[in-house]
């Protein structure tokens, strides 16, 4: 078990890293999917939201890097 | 046509550059450990380490490159990669960006190579011709971690792009391969004649450019994986790349902190 465990977290280390960016782009994804889909929205609108919804991603990130939870 | 003459195959352009620019970062990390490892236990065993994990890199290509292309559906492989490739690129732009800032160290080779040289004679003397195992493990280890993401940027690139209308007529997984060889015999020129940690090269920049360059494809390929047609269609590739470009400037300038405005992006202690 532990090393499976092991084995997810080298692979979410070496893709991505940072739990902020996970979250963002799967959830950016996930909204221009159903937009695509379920509403027909027009494409160069799912493409702005996607670019948007990366760079907040990223700058969030920073954000939260610079910016480190105090316990 | 001249191209294709003298390839066999139409080049990728984008793949290979891509491919070219990320392994000269990763293979410069690589070659600092191999050239400890060659300088403290012998050459033999760093050589021996670095050309099996060369190896174990090539049949990582050849059999995750081609399967990928023909076993996974083009949509769900534009999709799959996109996304990772967006994760994978917001990771090094990340870290070039808090390095630019002044809010993280700069990757400094000439301490990394301080520091492994002393830990490394600290373990004795090696018998200067036989094979070390633990050299060839040391050198064998480095190559092929950093070579790991190297192999994945080829890989993606190969197949995402094979698959692309852009590049259906090129042959996208040899040109990334030919980039990433390109950049491995630069960096083994370049060590053989300088002998020292290649410190002069701009790791940041590189890492920066890359970490744009992934992202875009990263999104463009998302997007078509998920069915937007993307306005202007390929070409929709140049907008994305500057407002990537645009953003990170503006981050870094945002982030930036005092000391470093004053005296440039100079290294500080790691947050």
């Amino acid at each position: 078990m532990r090393a499976v465990t092991n084995v997810i977290l080298a692979i979410y280390n070496f893709f991505v890293g940072d739990p902020v960016i996970l979250i963002g782009v799967a959830l950016s994804f996930l909204v221009i999917g159903l937009l695509a889909h379920s509403v027909g929205a027009p494409a160069a609108v799912t493409g702005a939201l996607l670019v948007v919804g990366v760079l907040i991603s990223v700058s969030l990130a920073l954000w939260r890097e610079v910016h480190p939870a105090k316990h | 046509m001249f191209h294709t003459l003298a390839l066999g195959f139409t080049p990728d352009y984008v793949a290979g550059t891509a491919a070219f620019l990320a392994s000269t970062v990763e293979f410069v990390e690589a070659f600092t450990i191999v050239l400890v490892v060659g300088l403290t236990i012998n050459w033999r065993s760093s050589l021996v380490g670095a050309a099996l994990a060369a190896l174990a890199l090539a049949v990582l290509v050849a059999i995750f490159g081609v399967t990928l292309v023909k076993v996974i559906p083009i949509e769900v492989l534009r999709l799959v990669v996109g996304i990772i490739l967006v994760m994978f690129g917001l990771k090094w732009l990340k870290k070039a960006i808090l390095r630019y800032s002044g809010r993280k160290a700069f990757h400094d080779e000439e301490a990394i190579y301080e520091e492994e040289m002393a830990a490394l004679k600290a373990r004795g003397e090696a018998l200067p011709q036989q094979l070390n195992t633990f050299g060839v493990v040391t050198s064998f280890k480095s190559v092929l971690l950093e070579g790991l993401e190297v192999a994945f940027i080829v890989i993606t690139f190969g197949a995402t792009g094979s698959t692309h209308a852009i590049t259906s007529h090129t042959d996208s997984l040899g040109s990334a391969t030919i980039g990433a060889a390109l950049a491995l015999v630069m960096v083994a020129a370049l060590g053989v004649a300088v002998r020292a940690p290649l410190a002069r090269v701009p790791e940041n920049t590189l890492k920066f450019v890359v970490g744009v360059m992934l992202t875009s494809f990263g999104m463009f390929w998302g997007g078509e994986g998920l069915g937007v047609n993307w306005p202007l269609s390929d070409l929709i590739l140049l907008p994305l790349i500057a407002i990537m470009l645009v953003a990170s400037f503006i981050l870094v300038q945002t982030l930036r902190v005092p000391s470093a405005t004053k005296s440039g992006a100079q290294p500080l202690p790691q947050v």
